[in-house]
């Protein structure tokens, strides 16, 4: 998990997708992204993601860092870390080198780490 | 030569105190020049066209932020410094923007001639130093044609190059900064969530080129002059030298 002196701050993102705006395209970054809003397309950053518990993303994302808290439908492609919340519902396939999940998050789609390719079959996890 | 561009609202009766203190200063001073006002048939773009070729050394603006835009882009792209001196207490944001809070403070800062070259934003033909903005309703902004952005509640949205230092809360102010090469996009919207208590959310867009399309609202510059949508906004890379405050960091 992120800790607390590492959690991606407002004052520190490049851009902020607030939660009154909705973003639709391809959206490519360098710098950290904060997404509370609505995103349609693919999402692409060298830096690190915070989605946030009100977000509702439809898109293929890469990022270097992640933690979402949000509603998340599409493929996810982190290279570091990424932090599942309680909250999140995510619907894809994951690809990560590390992952912490919260007890209540939602995942359907497969996961791989550490580069090695994902499972045949559909895992469904859901902790509660 | 200092050469200073009256506007022609300067030459009312409420201003000639502050215009005359602003005369003595530059007298004792040393930075006395040719004046210049400007009329109904005068257009400062001739004026400044005239006395560059005449060899002006500085062009000072005197008026507000309407006399400073129509300055900016009569200097685009020339070597010769732009000053500024701030007259009446509204409408002058631009020239607070760039650290000149008073007339009198201008003739300071003039005679101490710190030259800053800043970039402009530049929406359709016109040129802006400070902020370009427009209602949230009704607009839609596509950043570099890779993406479209709607707003979804009441609201407003900024182009920043020169954000004015406590005019509007924006966040991470440290990134806005007029020598980077690229334009921020900021939105402003207002959610109401009960009756106490109102929500203000903001989103923050780096960029260097986007249009904006609105077919109800004008696009305000540098708080002076509006601009129809469609409009399309790219940035100009240090194009303007300006003379500016001596406390004002970049």
């Amino acid at each position: 998990m992120f800790n607390r002196d590492e959690k991606l701050q407002l004052k520190d993102a490049e851009t902020i997708i607030g939660p009154s705006v909705k973003v639709k395209g391809e959206f490519n970054g360098q710098g950290d992204i904060i997404v509370e809003g609505v995103l349609e397309g693919s999402l692409k950053t060298g830096n690190r993601l915070r989605v946030g518990d009100k977000a509702k993303i439809k898109a293929s994302i890469e990022a270097k860092d992640c933690s979402i808290s949000g509603e998340v439908t599409g493929n996810l492609k982190i290279k570091g870390s990424l932090e599942v919340s309680a909250t999140a519902k995510i619907t894809g396939d994951i690809e990560v080198s590390s992952l912490s999940i919260e007890k209540g998050a939602q995942i359907n789609g497969r996961i791989s780490m550490g580069g090695v390719a994902p499972v045949e079959n559909k895992v469904e996890t859901k902790l509660a | 030569m200092h050469v200073y561009i009256y506007d022609s609202f300067v030459n009312q009766k409420k201003y000639q105190r502050a215009l005359a203190n602003v005369e003595t200063r530059i007298t004792d001073l040393g930075l006395n020049g040719k004046i210049c006002r400007l009329g109904v048939m005068t257009k400062i773009q001739d004026i400044v066209t005239n006395e560059i070729r005449r060899g002006a050394k500085t062009i000072i603006a005197v008026g507000n932020d309407q006399t400073i835009n129509q300055a900016i882009n009569a200097l685009v792209g020339s070597e010769v410094p732009l000053g500024i001196i701030p007259i009446g207490s509204e409408y002058n944001t631009v020239a607070e923007c760039l650290g000149i809070n008073s007339a009198e403070e201008a003739c300071d800062i003039l005679s101490a001639r710190r030259i800053e070259k800043l970039d402009l934003g530049k929406a359709n033909y016109f040129y802006f130093l400070t902020n370009a903005s427009i209602t949230g309703k009704g607009t839609v902004v596509e950043i570099n044609q890779d993406y479209s952005i709607e707003i979804l509640e009441k609201g407003s949205i900024h182009i920043v190059n020169l954000p004015p230092e406590n005019k509007i809360n924006l966040p991470a102010r440290g990134k806005f900064d007029p020598q980077d090469g690229r334009l921020e996009l900021y939105i402003k919207t207002e959610a109401k969530k009960n009756f106490f208590k109102k929500i203000i959310d903001q989103s923050f867009f780096t960029f260097e080129k986007l249009t904006i399309n609105n077919s109800s609202y004008p696009l305000l510059i540098d708080n002076a002059t509006k601009v129809d949508p469609p409009v399309e906004i790219n940035i100009a890379k240090r194009a303007l030298n300006v003379i500016v405050g001596k406390k004002r960091n970049f």
